[in-house]
């Protein structure tokens, strides 16, 4: 850790990530009760804080396993079962682990028009799995997803935190090639 | 100023109804007699979150139809609830729950009592036009004792939400969002609230079933009747559901007073459990040392004879009616026996939040303070017998009794249903109904007085203690039996303080409180 | 990749200036643009001055409703008794949009200037701007933003030194469309499911965390300190009298040039696709528009000489929504594109009103059939019957959003479902 995360910033980290710092405790170590803390500080009511802690367990494990939303619960004074309620709602939180690089394909609408369906099978085809699936060497992990906001620079794609536009089928090998 | 809420009148129907400030549309059509179908909306359950958008009615003035299970009602309202837009709205609701539902009425144990049933009964519509293929979920244990039928559930989030408002325990959630959403548990915990079960009550189709009730009874073969639980000194009013003169479910009824819709599991199994057990069928006698099978008459005779006024022990329970208990206080009168005592098995308590007056109660029987109201008192010990003295015992007292007590008494009455080790040493056995078997009054913890009807048939010649006990007076020349439960009541009423203002008829299916504070006694010991 | 395209429309790029200018991200570099001027004006209004202001000129909610801003702030209590919040909704996901992220990367502090003059015109003491979770680059750039305003006192206690508190929190959701729907997006906020709820009660009267709160969007709010520094009557000098001012348009699909644009409202739609987006590529015919994101009703090639105002567009039978038009050119095959639409949305219902959570899925279903050839006839009088049901029954408009595309997609396109069913 560099520069310490300001308050106002902490419920803003990126949780989709290659460098991860794996744990199995998430808030023994002082980076993860500095997180707590800080975000606490934010809200006036423990609970919202959930949303910026899964974020911070993904971040650090690259998914949310049912230990860590059992921890969350705990510290957050509320059930595991309402944890996972929350995690399983969003499409963000990984319920099973990734490959180092999650590609994100955008297939809605705006892209759908621009040959997403061949670049999201492009890279199924680059990467040699199916989708939701590993890699064998645990670097990718292709999936589809819906709208990513960037519609007027289709294809679409996200890995991880970074966004490629424009991307169109041939782009992928260059793209893989350059992700680790 | 004042904080008393201005009626308000609206038209529902055509019909006008009057009502307090602050009711829903809903409400106040209830009160006029109009049921708006609904699924997620229960009146037990404070959260509305309005969203099963079956009770969508039209309001004049409102530019879509409302959901009338939220939306206030307001002086001079004109409500349409069969208004063609309503009823295509219902219809459809009706038609999209339909759409992945499966039709496996004939084996759910809902059907005959399932809201998705009736309504899609009454909207008609026979025709699916899904041709798609059904989703299909299965089905998942929640708790040791309840299973959840993942296809057969509609997301009305009624159990969900009873764990969160009423049960404080947010254990039961909804996973997933849109047509993948289902309920579930965390991995690894299962359900383990004390009220649990309630969740199955509020699930309006058969999604939610008890593991020991599942393709046990169709809700049509059952027969119902009104009881109180006997699980603790709460007096929870219950439904008790009977095929072939078995016990197959409880249910908790509707008392604002006690138990609002709910019960305790500890108390819902009770019941069913009771089922099985070795009963006193026949009178019996003891003749030449052996206990001999009598008619009633015969027994009630030969007792009568025997019985002499002297020394004696009395234990009791308190799981008995009011009136048992009060005719074998005339009994022990006549006999010149004082006192008599109980004893009351103990548990953790457990409470429900949203309804803070529910618990289950550490006492475990449900008429301490009828037993106290005419006379015994609690004990820790069973009481010892005095060598040829007299030993009269009441009901459910001597189960952990050890096999030679009362073997030295001279005579030894039991009016009870249960045989148990220690029976086998009385002169005399009155078989005795057990309350769901008969009717009568328990009163509750805070003083409420409470009817419970008679569910099952007795076994044998089995009959209510307080038939038999008063006649056994009548044989002795010391009273007139009761004929009848109402009799058996207004004999009691008429000399015990507390009771001397109340009729069985008042006390009705909720019950009144005993009119007097304080210590309560037999008004015939006061006078003594 | 990206914004800025050039083009040749000067004089209405007001909030979109410095678009593309990296200067324009730092505090330093936005302060020497001019930036954080109309903050300490703010500071020395009385709230109602300001909610006066942005009424006189005018502004409407530019997150697809076009409720009048200043409107919606005048339902705030005037005298708090507790806490009022700001929500800043830049959870951008209607398919089509991508306007919002424009202001997030490019303009921070612009935005973070209007939540701080928002916020003291509602009386917020906190300020939470919710970026949907996938826009981890923009919100990265908008946080540092933040925490610069911090380190310069223009958040946080004592702001300017004027005695007046105000934080500022930067969170990120976690991926559900539903999130941007305002009670959905409190809900989440609040730490839960993004499911949005019956109203009453309403934001303004119990909001996030139970207190009252206003749900304004990136570009509403982005448009305040211009209003603000300049007055209201130079806003007005954009768009008519019931939709002043300028807005940004997002434009994608088959565009020779799609991106983001600020254009005053009231120029015609064919305008703003042809002579600023320049038409479909290849000199294609274009078949269809779906104006205002996926959620809006779509217009045909021909019926695109309606003027871009909230009412312009409702008259055409459609909406202004975000101001994000899908462009299709003849190729497109329209059962298709309306299939990834209804996929969209049946896979965003939160699955609260059962209308949305089963209907939604059951039309994707249903065009998932007709595109694979297995359609009947019987099936569009379903599809409408469906457009019938899903409208205005639900407690948030995601699932009317699915029949506006549908109903006139139906309409207009009739032809080419017909044809799919009878192949």
């Amino acid at each position: 850790m560099n520069k310490p995360i300001h308050p106002a910033a902490v419920s803003a980290q990126a949780f989709q990530v290659a460098d991860l710092r794996p744990t199995d405790r998430l808030f023994d170590d002082e980076d993860g009760a500095d997180r707590l803390q800080k975000a606490l500080s934010r809200y006036p009511e423990k609970r919202a804080a959930l949303l910026p802690m899964l974020g911070y367990a993904q971040e650090r494990n690259g998914w949310v396993s049912a230990a860590a939303m059992e921890e969350i619960a705990q510290v957050l004074e509320l059930t595991p079962a309402y944890v996972r309620s929350v995690v399983t709602f969003y499409t963000m939180y990984n319920e099973h682990p990734v490959g180092r690089h999650l590609i994100q394909v955008c297939t809605c609408i705006s892209c759908h028009l621009h040959e997403a369906d061949e670049v999201f099978e492009k890279f199924l085809g680059e990467t040699g799995t199916r989708a939701g699936e590993v890699s064998d060497d645990g670097r990718f992990t292709v999936i589809e997803a819906e709208c990513l906001g960037a519609c007027g620079f289709a294809t679409a794609v996200q890995v991880n935190d970074r966004y490629f536009e424009n991307v169109s089928p041939g782009d992928v090998p260059a793209i893989l090639e350059e992700l680790d | 100023m004042s904080d008393a809420p201005k009626d308000i009148t609206l038209t529902i129907d055509e019909a006008e109804v009057t009502v307090e400030a602050g009711t829903t549309v809903l409400q106040a059509a209830e009160r006029a007699g109009i049921v708006v179908p609904h699924y997620c909306y229960h009146p037990g359950i404070p959260s509305r979150p309005a969203q099963c958008r079956m009770c969508l009615v039209e309001i004049e003035g409102q530019p879509k139809l409302q959901p009338s299970c939220v939306f206030p009602a307001q002086d001079g309202m004109v409500v349409h609830t069969e208004s063609e837009d309503a009823r295509k709205a219902r219809q459809s609701v009706i038609e999209f729950l339909l759409l992945n539902h499966p039709l496996d009425c004939p084996i759910c144990d809902a059907a005959g009592q399932c809201m998705l049933q009736d309504y899609a009964f009454e909207t008609g519509q026979l025709k699916s036009r899904y041709a798609e293929a059904k989703v299909v979920l299965g089905r998942d244990r929640i708790a040791d004792d309840i299973l959840y039928f993942g296809d057969r559930c509609i997301i009305c989030t009624r159990c969900v939400r009873f764990m969160e408002d009423l049960a404080g325990d947010n254990a039961l959630v909804v996973a997933q969002r849109g047509h993948k959403a289902y309920i579930d548990t965390f991995p690894g915990r299962d359900l383990d609230h004390a009220f649990r079960g309630n969740i199955v009550d509020v699930c309006p189709v058969g999604a939610l079933v008890h593991e020991d009730f599942v393709f046990k009874a169709r809700a049509w073969d059952m027969d119902s009747a009104p009881g109180i639980c006997p699980g603790c000194s709460t007096g929870c009013n219950i439904d008790i559901n009977v095929t072939e003169n078995q016990i197959v479910r409880v249910k908790p009824r509707y008392n604002p007073d006690v138990n609002s819709y709910w019960m305790c599991d500890h108390g819902r199994r009770l019941p069913v459990v009771s089922n099985r057990a070795v009963r006193a069928e026949a009178p019996l006698i003891r003749v030449d040392e052996e206990l001999e099978p009598a008619s009633w008459n015969e027994a009630l005779e030969w007792t009568a004879e025997r019985l002499k006024a002297g020394p004696g022990t009395a234990l009791v329970s308190a799981g008995e009616s009011c009136e048992s208990l009060f005719y074998l206080r005339l009994l022990l009168k006549d006999l010149g026996i004082a006192g008599g005592t109980f004893r009351v098995g103990s548990g953790d308590e457990a409470t429900l939040p949203g309804f803070p007056k529910l618990k289950l109660r550490a006492e475990r029987a449900p008429n301490v303070a009828g037993a106290r109201l005419v006379g015994f008192n609690t004990a820790e010990e069973l009481p010892s017998v005095s060598d040829g003295a007299t030993l009269v015992a009441l009901g459910d007292s001597l189960w952990d009794a050890p096999s030679d007590y009362g073997v030295n008494a001279g005579f030894f009455l039991y009016a009870g249903s249960h045989l148990v080790p220690a029976t086998a040493n009385a002169t005399a056995i009155f078989p005795a109904a057990l309350p769901p078997e008969m009717e009568g009054t328990l009163i509750n913890y805070e003083g409420r007085v409470q009817r419970f009807h008679r569910a099952l048939r007795a076994p044998g010649v089995a009959r209510p203690a307080w038939m038999s006990l008063s006649r056994l007076l009548e044989h002795r020349g010391a009273g007139k039996g009761a004929l009848d439960i109402r009799a058996a009541f207004s004999s009691m009423a008429a000399v015990t303080r507390g009771l001397d203002e109340l009729s069985w008829d008042d006390l009705g299916l909720r019950g009144r409180s005993l009119s007097e504070a304080g210590e309560p006694a037999l008004v015939a010991d006061r006078e003594e | 990749m990206g914004f800025p395209y050039s083009h040749d429309l000067e004089t209405t790029t007001q909030m979109s200036r410095h678009f593309g200018e990296e200067k324009a991200r730092t505090l330093e570099g936005w302060k020497s643009l001019g930036g954080y001027a109309a903050l300490p004006t703010a500071l020395e209004m009385e709230p109602s001055e300001i909610t006066d202001v942005v009424k006189e000129s005018g502004l409407r909610g530019r997150g697809g409703a076009g409720f009048p801003t200043g409107v919606k702030w005048s339902f705030m209590p005037q005298e708090p008794d507790g806490p009022h919040y700001l929500c800043c909704n830049a959870d951008e996901s209607e398919p089509g949009a991508f306007k919002d992220r424009e202001i997030l990367r490019w303009v921070p502090h612009l935005l973070i200037e209007g939540c701080l003059i928002a916020a003291r015109a509602i009386r917020a003491a906190h300020v939470y701007v919710y970026v949907r979770g996938e826009y981890f680059p923009y919100s990265r750039i908008l946080a540092e933003a933040v925490v610069e305003a911090y380190e310069a006192g223009l958040a946080g206690e004592n702001i300017l030194d004027s005695g007046w508190t105000c934080d500022v929190t930067v969170h990120i959701g976690a991926g559900a469309y539903i999130a941007g729907e305002e009670t959905g997006l409190m809900s989440s906020l609040m730490g839960g499911r993004a499911e949005p709820w019956i109203k009453p009660p309403f934001p303004a009267q119990s909001g996030a965390f139970g207190r009252p709160t206003t749900v304004n969007n990136v570009e509403t709010l982005a448009a305040v300190p211009m209003i603000l520094s300049e007055g209201s009557a130079w806003y007005r000098q954009w768009g008519t009298e019931r939709s002043p001012g300028t807005k940004l348009w997002c434009c994608s699909g088959h565009l020779v040039r799609p991106g983001t644009y600020e254009l005053p409202l009231g120029m015609p739609l064919r305008n703003v696709i042809h002579e600023v987006c320049g038409g479909a590529p290849n000199g294609r015919r274009i078949k269809a528009v779906i104006p205002g994101g996926s959620s809006t009703a779509m217009l045909t090639g021909d019926e695109l000489d309606c003027e871009t105002t909230y009412e312009g567009m409702a008259e055409a039978g459609s909406s202004l929504g975000t101001a994000s038009p899908i462009v299709m050119d003849e190729d497109t095959d329209m059962v298709r594109a309306m299939l990834r639409i209804a996929q969209f949305y049946a896979h965003e219902s939160c699955g609260q009103c059962v209308q949305c959570r089963e209907g939604t899925a059951w039309v994707a279903k249903i065009l998932q059939r007709i595109d694979e050839g297995d359609g009947t006839m019987a099936d569009l009088d379903t599809l409408y019957h469906l457009c019938d049901q899903l409208t205005g029954r639900t407690i948030c408009p995601l699932a009317d959003s699915v029949v506006f595309p549908l109903r006139s997609s139906l309409d207009k396109f009739r032809g080419e479902y017909e044809s799919l069913i009878s192949r």
